[in-house]
C-alpha cells in the first residue's frame, strides 16, 4: 500500500523538487548577472555558439516550414478559391507560432544539449568544483553567459527564421503554384501587424531562456560520471522541448 | 572564417536580423511606437452584425482609422472610431458598412459630406447612416415590390380578364369603329346640303346688305335709341359706383366691417398672437410649451404615473388579517388560545397584535430584599395569575421564504424566526421568549399547514428546555381572515329591514 502511494508521491515530488532547484538557479544567476564582473568576453563565445553556430540548420528548418506550409495552405485554400491568402497565412503562422518555435527546438538540439554536456562532463570531472577553489563562481562564469547568449539570440535567430520562411513560403506560392506575386505581398501587408512579429520575438525571448536554464541546470547538477553526463544531455533537450511546447501555448494564451 | 572573431560573427548576425526586422516592421506599415494617435468619433447603428474590433474605416477605399469599440446602446450598436488625425469630416458625412472580399469581411466605409458644413469635433458623432442591404433584407424589399405587383396584376385582371371584360373592351373598340363610320357617312352623305347652305348664306348676306341701304335712317334711330339707354346705364353705373366708393371708404355698417383698418389690424394681431404662441409652444418657453416640450413633464408625468401605481399597489398588497388559533397542550391538559390582528402593509412586513390566553396563566416574579438584623436575605415569590391575558405585539420582516419577527411574545420580550414553503402553506416558526437569567428561555416550534383557504392546522413543542416541567408537544387548528374575507362576509349577510 504504501509501495503504491510512494510510487504516485514520487514523481510529483520529484517534479516539485527539479522546479525549485530550477527557479533557485535562475534566481541566482539573475544575481550574478547583475553584479561584476560581466565576463563580456565570455558571452560573445557563447553567442557565437548559440547564435552563429545554430544559423545554418535554423534557416534550413525556416525555409522548409515556409515551403511546406505554403504548399499545405495551398491545397486547403484552393478548395474554396482563396488561394491568395497562402502568403498570410504562411507569413502568419511563422512569424506568430512556427519560427519562434522552431528556432527554439533547433537551438535546443543543438546548443541546449552542448550545455548540459558541457557542464555535466566539467561537474563528473570536478572542474566545477575547481572553479570554487579559485573562488570564481561557477553560476557567474558558466551559468549567466550561456543564458544570457540564449535569451539574446534566440530572438535574433526568430527574425532570420521568420524571414527565411516566408521567403521559402513565397518561392513555392509565387514560383511553383503560380500564386500572383502582388496579391501574394498584399496579403501578408494586409494580414501581418507587427505586434504578430514582436509578440513571436518576446515568447522566442522566453524559449531561449527556458532551454538554456534547462541545460545548463540539468548539466550543473550532473552526477554518475560519463553516463550521468549522457542522461543529463537527453533529459535537458527533452525537458527543454516539452516546456517550450507547454509555455508556447501559455504564452500565446496571454498575448494574443 | 579565422579573421573573424567570436564578437564580428555575432555581430554580424545581429545586424543582418535587425535590418530584416526593420524591413520585415516597414512592409506591414504599422510601425507606430505611438499608439493610438487620432482623435475618436461615434456612429450608431442599427446593426453590425458581421463587424469585427478592429477593422478599416476606409474614405474612398483609404484606410483613415479603426473600429476601436462595438457597445450596445439603447438597443442600437455604437461604434467607437479610431480616426487618423489627419482626417476631418463634416457634419453630414455618411457611414455605412460595407464587405469586402469574397469571405464576407465587414468594414465602415464614410462618405465625406460637403465642405461648407461644419466640422466634427474629436469624440463627436456622425449622425447620418445609411443602412445596410444585406441580402435577407433586400429579399424582404423585394418580396414585397413583388406582392405590389402581384396585387396590381390582379386588379388588372380581374377588370380586363374573364369574358366580360374581353367583351367590353371589344365593346368600346367596335362602338369607336362605328363612331368613325357614322360620322364619315354623313359627312359624305351631305356633302351637297353643306355646300347648299353655304350658298343660301351667301345670298342671305347679300340681302341684309340691300336691307342695310334701305332702312339706313331706321337703323340710325334705333343706334340713337340705343345711345340713349347706354346713358341712362352710364348714370346706373355710376350710382352702383357711389355706393361701392362708399362701402371702400367705410362708409355705412358693411364698410367699416370691411374697410376699417383697425379690422384688419386686430386679425393679423390676432393672428400674430395665435402664431407667436405656438411658436412659443413649439420651442418650450412658457409654461404650457414646458409642459409640451419638455421631456421633463413626460418624466414628471411618468414618475408621478409610477408613483401612483405604486400606491395603488400598496393598498393592494395592504392587507389585514384577523386570526384565531387554538393549540392544546398535551402536558398540562389544557387549551391555548390566540386571537391576533396582522396588519400586513407590504407582502414582506407585517405587524403583529396578540392576545394569548394561557392556561398556565401570566407568571410574575417579585424580588423581595429583607435586611434582617444585618443579614440580607432573598425572596422571590412567584404569583401566577390564571386568568390574566398575555400580550404579544411583533414585527415581522421577509426575505423570499425566510422571516424574521421580534417583539413582545406573551408579554415578554423576543425573537422568532419563520420559513415558508409550498407557496407558503407550510410554515415553521422557531420563537424564543422570556429571557431570563436564571431560568432558560421559553422555545417553542411549531409547523402550520394550511390546508384549506381559511383553516389551518398546527403542530409544535412548546418551552422544549424548560426547567420547570412546562415542556408539552401541542396540537391545534385555527382560522384565519383576511380583510376582504371579512368584507365579503359582511356583504353576503342578508340584513333584515
Amino acid at each position: 500500500m504504501i509501495y503504491f502511494l510512494e510510487l504516485a508521491g514520487r514523481p510529483i515530488k520529484l517534479f516539485v523538487e527539479e522546479s525549485g532547484k530550477i527557479v533557485l538557479l535562475f534566481l541566482s544567476a539573475l544575481t550574478w548577472l547583475v553584479r561584476p564582473p560581466l565576463r563580456l568576453r565570455l558571452i560573445a563565445k557563447q553567442m557565437e555558439f548559440v547564435g552563429v553556430q545554430s544559423l545554418s540548420v535554423v534557416m534550413i528548418t525556416a525555409a522548409f516550414a515556409g515551403m511546406v506550409l505554403a504548399l499545405q495552405t495551398y491545397y486547403g485554400f484552393r478548395m474554396f478559391g482563396g488561394e491568395s491568402l497562402v502568403g498570410a497565412t504562411v507569413a502568419l503562422s511563422l512569424t506568430r507560432e512556427l519560427g519562434p518555435v522552431f528556432t527554439a527546438l533547433m537551438v535546443t538540439g543543438r546548443a541546449g544539449s552542448a550545455m548540459a554536456a558541457e557542464l555535466g562532463t566539467m561537474k563528473v570531472t570536478e572542474q566545477v568544483d575547481a572553479l570554487y577553489t579559485m573562488s570564481v563562481n561557477p553560476v557567474q562564469y558558466l551559468i549567466v553567459p550561456r543564458i544570457l547568449a540564449a535569451v539574446l539570440m534566440v530572438p535574433i535567430l526568430t527574425i532570420l527564421a521568420d524571414f527565411i520562411g516566408i521567403v521559402g513560403g513565397y518561392f513555392v506560392g509565387v514560383h511553383l503554384l503560380g500564386i500572383n506575386s502582388g496579391i501574394f505581398m498584399a496579403r501578408i501587408v494586409e494580414f501581418v501587424e507587427m505586434d504578430d512579429i514582436t509578440n513571436g520575438l518576446i515568447k522566442s525571448a522566453f524559449f531561449g531562456l527556458i532551454l538554456s536554464l534547462i541545460g545548463t541546470f540539468k548539466g550543473f547538477y550532473t552526477t554518475g560520471g560519463a553516463e550521468g553526463v549522457g542522461k543529463a544531455t537527453t533529459e535537458a533537450v527533452v525537458y527543454a522541448s516539452v516546456s517550450i511546447l507547454i509555455s508556447d501555448y501559455i504564452l500565446t494564451a496571454l498575448m494574443f | 572564417m579565422e579573421k573573424f572573431s567570436n564578437e564580428a560573427k555575432v555581430g554580424i548576425l545581429v545586424v543582418i536580423s535587425i535590418i530584416l526586422l526593420g524591413y520585415m516592421a516597414m512592409r506591414v506599415g504599422k510601425f507606430s511606437f505611438t499608439k493610438e494617435a487620432g482623435y475618436t468619433l461615434v456612429v450608431y447603428f442599427d446593426s453590425v452584425a458581421g463587424l469585427a474590433l478592429d477593422v478599416p474605416v476606409e474614405i474612398a477605399g483609404v484606410e483613415v482609422g479603426r473600429v476601436r469599440n462595438i457597445a450596445l446602446e439603447a438597443n442600437r450598436a455604437m461604434v467607437t472610431l479610431m480616426m487618423r488625425p489627419d482626417i476631418q469630416l463634416t457634419k453630414d458625412a455618411k457611414a455605412i458598412i460595407r464587405t469586402k472580399g469574397i469571405l464576407g469581411d465587414k468594414y465602415v466605409e464614410l462618405i465625406p459630406g460637403s465642405d461648407a458644413a461644419p466640422l466634427i469635433e474629436p469624440g463627436g458623432r456622425i449622425t447620418q447612416t445609411i443602412p445596410t442591404t444585406d441580402i435577407d433584407s433586400l429579399l424582404n424589399v423585394l418580396g414585397s415590390v413583388a406582392q405590389d405587383i402581384k396585387s396590381l396584376s390582379q386588379s388588372l385582371s380581374n377588370v380586363l380578364g374573364g369574358e366580360e371584360g374581353e367583351r367590353s373592351m371589344r365593346q368600346i373598340v367596335d362602338n369607336v369603329q362605328e363612331m368613325a363610320q357614322t360620322l364619315n357617312d354623313i359627312v359624305q352623305k351631305n356633302n351637297e346640303d353643306i355646300s347648299t347652305i353655304v350658298g343660301n348664306f351667301t345670298i342671305f348676306s347679300e340681302r341684309l346688305k340691300e336691307i342695310g341701304n334701305a332702312n339706313t335712317d331706321d337703323i340710325r334711330s334705333i343706334v340713337d335709341n340705343v345711345r340713349k339707354a347706354s346713358e341712362h346705364l352710364e348714370t346706373l353705373i355710376t350710382g352702383l359706383h357711389e355706393i361701392t366708393v362708399k362701402v371702400n371708404e367705410g362708409k355705412g355698417s358693411i364698410g367699416q366691417l370691411i374697410n376699417d383698418d383697425q379690422t384688419v389690424k386686430n386679425l393679423n394681431e390676432a393672428l400674430a398672437s395665435l402664431k407667436g404662441v405656438t411658436e412659443k409652444i413649439n420651442k418650450g418657453e412658457g409654461s404650457i410649451g414646458k409642459l409640451v416640450n419638455d421631456d421633463q413633464t413626460v418624466d414628471n408625468l411618468n414618475d408621478a404615473l409610477t408613483g401612483i401605481n405604486d400606491y395603488i399597489k400598496k393598498q393592494d398588497t395592504y392587507r389585514t388579517f384577523l386570526d384565531y388559533r387554538g393549540e392544546y397542550l398535551f402536558g398540562s391538559e389544557e387549551a391555548k388560545s390566540y386571537l391576533s390582528l396582522r396588519i400586513q402593509p407590504r407582502e414582506d412586513k407585517y405587524y403583529l397584535l396578540q392576545v394569548v390566553d394561557d392556561p398556565r396563566g401570566k407568571k410574575s416574579t417579585t424580588e423581595y430584599t429583607r435586611t434582617l438584623d444585618g443579614v440580607t436575605s432573598h425572596e422571590q415569590i412567584v404569583e401566577i395569575e390564571k386568568d390574566e391575558l398575555k400580550f404579544s405585539a411583533q414585527i415581522s420582516k421577509r426575505y423570499y421564504d425566510i422571516a424574521f419577527r421580534g417583539g413582545l411574545f406573551e408579554s415578554t420580550g423576543g425573537v422568532g424566526v419563520d420559513y415558508y414553503m409550498y407557496n407558503d402553506r407550510l410554515t415553521f416558526s422557531l420563537e424564543a421568549f422570556d429571557f431570563d437569567a436564571d431560568t432558560n428561555p421559553h422555545l417553542k416550534f411549531k409547523a402550520d399547514y394550511t390546508p384549506f383557504q381559511h383553516i389551518y392546522l398546527t403542530a409544535g413543542f412548546d418551552d422544549f428546555i424548560s426547567e420547570e416541567g412546562d415542556e408539552s408537544f401541542f396540537i391545534g387548528a385555527g382560522i384565519s381572515f383576511s380583510d376582504e374575507d371579512i368584507k365579503t362576509l359582511l356583504f353576503n349577510v342578508p340584513i333584515p329591514k
